[in-house]
């Protein structure tokens, strides 16, 4: 017999509290494939060939904190190879009132991954009677990266993303994570930046935060949006995956703030003034 | 037992007087609807019995804490599973109760070697109007009453559950005098703490057939909030946020209490 997704499953033991797994049961999400147990095996190369280049992570994503909680940013283009295929794309993702996934990577990959990670923290709230803790919201993000880890080595489906959180339970602050594709998480004390142009990002703010006038963390809100895109602008000078700030169109990075209060994304106009103000102007002496 | 009928139906008879026993003393639930939502509420010590189910679904119950659990989960699990593979606003209760609980709980009721689910559940889900809001209760043979208009009834803004059919159809002849659905949330919560109050104390009284004076009701429910703890919940209407469930503390809602 046919099974919906929507029969009632009465083997249902109650305690499957993991909601990926459960999704699995049900045969909508695709399973876990270990890379030795693949067909293809990866990257089949011939002697002496060289690797493909892939054009995997080509966007840029940063954040880091500052005094008002974390600011996350994301520049908007996606592309296929040398492609621009949307100017507007989402990348700075809301999981839940306080959780914000931002991705670099594949899209489809991305978008179903933040997908059933926003489904898994509500549905471990829903059945456990309880928030699930930081430590495993991070864990959960960790675990789908692994699970997916078998069509990376394939050459599809590579994620590297950001999350950014804020704590109540036991010491109130806001924590950052960055991950590498095989699932490995980093607390980041600073900053974090992921996709291809994140190693001039990187260097945008380990500069600022050593040598700059102020530290990261002591930065006002126009402040720190003022450094992020200022870091964007940077990396899409030299990576044609980087959208930055389209100037005649008018499309400005997407930014959202995590803090106690939540999630706040930033309106466009402020964006726009901020961006007039201190990254288009020619720089001023100081 | 297939071959006699007869047995069968007095199988029937015997579960159906087992279950109606076991639940009798459950304490009854209020769902009110009003102007900024639905209100759920009761009265206990012990169990939580008002929980979130969806974005915009909330679920009360009475019974053996394990059924209730088993069809919790099987309700969040459908209603997680349909919310991811198609969107939030998929997920129907319409749908939840009529083409997966109602008739799973039916067959295990009917099936006599088998365990029944010994658990009454009410169901309600937010709508962006009141008039659009749904109350759904769910008894342990499938069967499901519901407030949508009939050709014999007006539709209710309310929906109560209780131990006995008495307690609940005194509880809803009291609510479809003093329900308003323009009610304020104060007021809201103070008529629904009445009607568990009524139906509380009927529960007891095999043989209340009118309402207790306004008087009595007032001071069965002064005695029992001296000792039972208030248990509520929110489904907002405010489509600002996707999930709408919320649950109220006793403390938050003593203070609104009136005399």
């Amino acid at each position: 017999m046919e099974r919906s997704p929507v029969a009632f499953d009465q083997n249902s033991s109650g305690v499957a509290s993991d909601f990926p797994t459960l999704l699995r049961r049900k045969g909508l999400l695709s399973p876990v494939t270990e890379p030795a147990r693949l067909a293809v095996a990866p990257y089949q190369l011939a002697p002496g060939q060289q690797k493909p280049w892939q054009p995997t992570e080509a966007t840029t994503i940063l954040a880091f904190k500052f005094s008002g909680g974390v600011l996350v940013a994301g520049d908007r283009r996606a592309t296929a190879g040398n492609t621009v295929v949307y100017d507007r794309a989402d990348k700075v993702l809301e999981i839940d009132r306080h959780s914000i996934m931002a991705i670099a990577g594949v899209p489809a990959t991305a978008w179903e991954m933040a997908r059933v990670l926003e489904h898994s923290f509500q549905f471990f709230r829903r059945t456990q009677l309880q928030e699930m803790s930081v430590d495993g919201k991070v864990r959960a993000l960790s675990k789908l990266l692994r699970d997916n880890f078998g069509f990376v080595m394939q050459g599809v489906g590579v994620v590297v993303p950001i999350f950014a959180t804020y704590d109540s339970h036991p010491k109130p602050e806001a924590r950052l994570y960055f991950y590498d594709a095989m699932g490995a998480q980093f607390e980041a004390t600073d900053y974090a930046a992921t996709g291809l142009g994140s190693p001039a990002v990187r260097g945008i703010l380990y500069y600022e935060n050593t040598w700059g006038p102020k530290a990261l963390q002591q930065l006002s809100e126009d402040e720190a949006v003022s450094i992020a895109l200022r870091a964007l602008d940077t990396a899409a000078e030299s990576d044609t995956s980087t959208g930055g700030v389209d100037r005649s169109g008018k499309i400005y990075p997407l930014i959202k703030i995590v803090s106690r209060e939540g999630i706040r994304t930033l309106p466009e106009s402020k964006i726009a003034a901020v961006f007039k103000e201190t990254v288009a102007a020619p720089a001023s002496p100081r | 037992m297939i071959e006699e009928p007869y047995r069968w139906v007095e199988a029937i008879a015997n579960r159906r007087e087992y279950i109606e026993g076991q639940l009798a003393p459950g304490s009854p639930i209020a769902a009110l609807g009003y102007r900024e939502g639905i209100l759920f509420l009761t009265l206990g010590q012990m169990r939580q019995k008002i929980f979130e189910i969806y974005d915009r679904i909330a679920m009360g119950a009475i019974g053996h804490p394990g059924d209730i659990e088993r069809l919790r989960m099987a309700a969040i699990e459908l209603a997680s599973t349909e919310g991811f593979t198609r969107s939030a606003t998929d997920v129907s209760l319409r749908r939840l109760v009529h083409y997966s609980l109602s008739p799973v709980m039916k067959s295990a009721f009917e099936q006599v070697y088998g365990p029944p689910y010994l658990a009454r559940m009410l169901f309600a889900e937010v709508g962006e109007r009141p008039e659009e809001d749904l109350f759904l209760r769910v008894d342990y043979d499938g069967e499901i009453a519901t407030n949508g208009a009939t050709y014999a009834r007006a539709r209710q803004d309310f929906a109560v559950l209780s131990g006995t059919r008495q307690s609940t159809e005194l509880m809803e002849a009291f609510l479809k005098t003093r329900h308003a659905p323009d009610a304020s949330f104060e007021t809201a919560f103070n008529c629904a703490l009445d009607a568990w109050s009524i139906g509380h104390m009927t529960l007891q009284t095999s043989e209340a057939k009118e309402l207790p004076e306004p008087a009595a009701v007032a001071k069965y429910r002064q005695e029992q909030l001296s000792i039972a703890g208030i248990e509520a919940a929110l489904l907002e209407r405010d489509a600002s946020r996707a999930i709408r469930y919320r649950s109220l503390s006793d403390t938050e809602l003593r203070s609104l209490i009136h005399d």
